[in-house]
């Protein structure tokens, strides 16, 4: 009988289709329609900011791994999906060298130094974005973009969507409409949260991430944004809620591992989107918040542990 | 239709059951040669009673123990000792064993005049266990007749048997409860007796409804007998979740089922006990499943304990495609071999070999902290945790998130995108922390 191929493992011997890869995949294909909406409002900007990042965070990644003489997992697609989420966080018009240095932040420091992936504490992509936006004073280029989408919002003149909410402009900000389909002021994947939400939808049905931490920070800012006297639905329509709750605060590394620790992760993150946004600087609030959020998961993970199975909880 | 009874976590792997449901249970050839260890089960092992060169009969104890924790074994066949030597068992660790030459024509077995079995105490059903060397026969070999010795401050009022079957691939609990519904019923009766309970249930999975049919009507005169079905998920049939999903109740960690008065006990089990009561007749036999996409023709084999797995795999006309894993037991939580020499023990439930195409050897990554593990873990537990405790070689935290809670279903680690073989670190974690206690 034919046996020499036989391989002695420990159980178990079936596996799932799970793989860290398919998930890496899942989410760029989750990202499909906000890129390809940022590029039609963008075009080649657009494609050269998303050029750029991925480049150079794949640059990064592999040159890193190399220098530290650790295997290149380029294949995972972690660095793909790192340079592409930076991109869309960035405006269209900022100087490359901005995005080669968030990129290097993100993938060499925040990522592999911290130990590569799985180990790291902070978001890398949000960490890079944020990196830049203190440290090299990109926002005068913030507001500015260059529309072709007819009977948009006029981004190149005009202030943000956040900056409504900041100030209390008046005058015609953007639609609720306008926010979940049209283009206007501000990083390339604020473009329409739609887009965002579909793929989330995606991301949720493959099981790539649950519902939880999306719905509570949604649910949080929409609330809270009321409570504060701002406009809720605008609250969670515009900037980069819609993109953060689903794509960086679901991150698989960076948040909790139990149920009710993503639920409080997503409070945190809900109240101090709507605090930076209505008392503090609108720019980066949801990215700071996040990061914010990150620092507190290993706590998250302490305290929300779950009893073991017939475990009696001391009185 | 009402939502099926079950528990919480725990996966749906492809079961692959069709291979073999349909295969009525036949005898398997006798080999050669027997190989049967004198430690089959969990506990002390046996000395033999018998020395080279020795005539046996089938049926005879040729190893005991004087240990209460233990199990008599027995010829499985009438022939010659040709030694007492030191054989890898399945796990690969040598165990003593006693190899026979069987005869070249075995007998038939003879039925000893039928005892009333309404009548035996539950001491008398206790002895009967013992001496005919009855243990666990879904995989973990407790010996029966300590099960069946509850506690007296823990009374049990639940007999469960568990009719589950929740590995992939396994079909020999099923032709059971096809083919010998009325021994099974009248095993399980014994058990109840044994411990004193006031009812036996049958949890079985909903992929065998007509098995459930099959007992509903023959357990239909017996007001003490109920028949439940279970939702199809592994680990269905695991102790705990089998007493949870059938009563509500849960074991504590640490904690024996007597703990909130249940016992649990395999189909194989209780037909065995069957046999030892009626029919006098020790465990030398039982059924094994060859099944798998390697095999040619799948089937459930009556073996003899001691018959090597090559055997098994010839009656069933030999391998097909390319063959990576042969395992014995379920694919879940069975054991992998080098080569098919193991002999069959009292806990084989099954052989069952896996081809390339259906084996994922993928390369172990870091943890991405998916919390995948986490979700399907049916006892609640972090095995990511523990994997990381285990490789920073923090055995009080390997604790603390459980490790000594574990009970190795392998549900983590056939989620896992990332190839972590947990079941792996949690044994290294539980034979660490076994070892400090220990100072």
């Amino acid at each position: 009988m034919a046996m020499e191929n036989l391989v002695v493992t420990p159980p178990p011997h079936l596996k799932s289709k799970e793989q860290t890869a398919l998930a890496m995949r899942d989410v760029l294909i989750a990202l499909a329609p906000i890129t390809i909406a940022a590029l039609v409002a963008f075009t080649y900007n657009a494609l050269f900011n998303i050029a750029v990042c991925v480049g150079s965070a794949m640059f990064f990644e592999w040159a890193v791994r190399k220098a530290r003489k650790k295997k290149v997992t380029l294949s995972d697609g972690s660095a793909a999906v790192t340079g592409l989420l930076l991109a869309l966080l960035l405006p269209a018009k900022i100087h490359w060298l901005n995005m080669i240095i968030a990129s290097f932040v993100a993938v060499v420091i925040v990522k592999e130094l911290m130990g590569g992936l799985g180990r790291n504490i902070f978001n890398p992509a949000l960490f890079g974005f944020v990196f830049i936006l203190i440290g090299s004073g990109f926002l005068a280029s913030w507001t500015g973009h260059l529309g072709f989408l007819p009977g948009g919002f006029d981004g190149v003149q005009a202030a943000t969507p956040l900056a409504y909410i900041k100030h209390g402009l008046e005058g015609p900000h953007p639609s609720y409409a306008a926010l979940l389909f049209a283009n206007y002021g501000g990083a390339i994947s604020e473009v329409g949260c739609f887009w965002i939400l579909l793929g989330g939808a995606y991301l949720i049905y493959r099981k790539v991430i649950n519902w939880v931490i999306p719905v509570s920070i949604l649910l949080t800012v929409f609330i809270l944004g009321y409570i504060v006297g701002s406009d809720g639905l605008y609250q969670i329509l515009a900037g980069g809620v819609m993109l953060g709750a689903f794509f960086m605060a679901t991150d698989w590394v960076t948040s909790p591992m139990y149920r009710w620790g993503q639920a409080v992760f997503g409070l945190i993150i809900g109240i101090c989107v709507v605090l930076i946004r209505v008392y503090g600087a609108p720019a980066g609030a949801v990215a700071y918040s996040i990061l914010i959020g990150n620092a507190f998961v290993p706590l998250l993970d302490k305290v929300f542990k779950p009893k073991r199975f017939g475990e009696v909880v001391a009185a | 239709m009402a939502e099926l009874k079950t528990f919480k976590g725990g996966i749906h792997p492809p079961y692959n059951k069709e291979l073999a449901s349909g295969k009525a249970i036949k005898a398997a050839p006798i080999p050669s040669e027997v190989v049967i260890h004198l430690q089959q089960h969990i506990g002390a092992p046996c000395e033999p009673l018998v020395k080279e060169g020795d005539r046996v009969e089938v049926g005879q104890k040729i190893g005991e123990a004087q240990a209460f924790v233990s199990a008599p074994v027995h010829a499985s066949v009438s022939g010659v000792v040709k030694s007492i030597t030191e054989v890898p068992n399945f796990t690969g660790a040598k165990v003593k064993s006693v190899v026979i030459t069987p005869d070249a024509s075995q007998p038939e077995f003879q039925k000893k005049p039928g005892k009333d079995l309404e009548s035996l105490t539950a001491e008398e059903i206790r002895e009967i266990a013992r001496e005919a060397g009855l243990v666990g026969m879904g995989g973990a070999a407790f010996p029966t007749h300590v099960k069946i010795t509850p506690p007296s401050d823990k009374p049990i009022d639940t007999v469960i048997i568990n009719a589950c079957e929740c590995e992939p691939f396994l079909t020999c609990d099923h032709r059971l409860l096809l083919e010998r519904t009325d021994d099974l019923i009248a095993g399980a009766r014994l058990l109840k007796a044994a411990v004193g309970a006031g009812k036996v249930i049958f949890g079985v999975e909903a992929n065998k409804m007509d098995a459930v049919d099959a007992l509903r009507s023959r357990a239909s005169s017996y007001p003490d007998v109920e028949v439940e079905v279970l939702e199809v998920k592994y680990p269905e049939g695991a102790e705990k979740m089998l007493i949870f999903a059938l009563t509500g109740r849960k074991v504590p960690p640490g904690k024996l089922p007597s703990e909130v008065g249940c016992l649990v006990q395999n189909v194989g089990t209780a037909v065995a006990l069957y046999e030892a009561a009626a029919w006098g007749k020790p465990l030398y036999e039982r059924v094994v499943t060859v099944t798998g996409p390697g095999v040619r023709e799948p089937a459930n084999l009556l073996a003899r304990i001691g018959t090597p797995i090559a055997t098994l795999l010839e009656a069933c006309g030999g391998l097909v495609g390319n063959p990576v894993k042969l395992i014995m037991g379920g694919p879940m939580t069975g054991w992998a071999q080098p080569d098919a020499s193991a002999p069959v023990v009292k806990g084989t439930s099954g052989v069952v070999v896996l081809t390339s195409d259906v084996v994922d050897l993928g390369e172990e990554s870091e943890c991405v902290r998916c919390g995948k593990c986490v979700e399907v873990c049916p006892m609640f537990l972090s095995p990511n945790f523990i994997v990381q405790s285990v490789k920073r070689g923090q055995w009080d935290k390997a604790e603390m998130w459980g490790a000594l809670d574990c009970f190795e279903c392998g549900c983590c680690s056939y989620e896992c995108p990332a190839y972590i073989p947990h079941v792996q670190y949690v044994r290294k974690a539980k034979a660490e922390i076994a070892a400090l206690k220990k100072k």
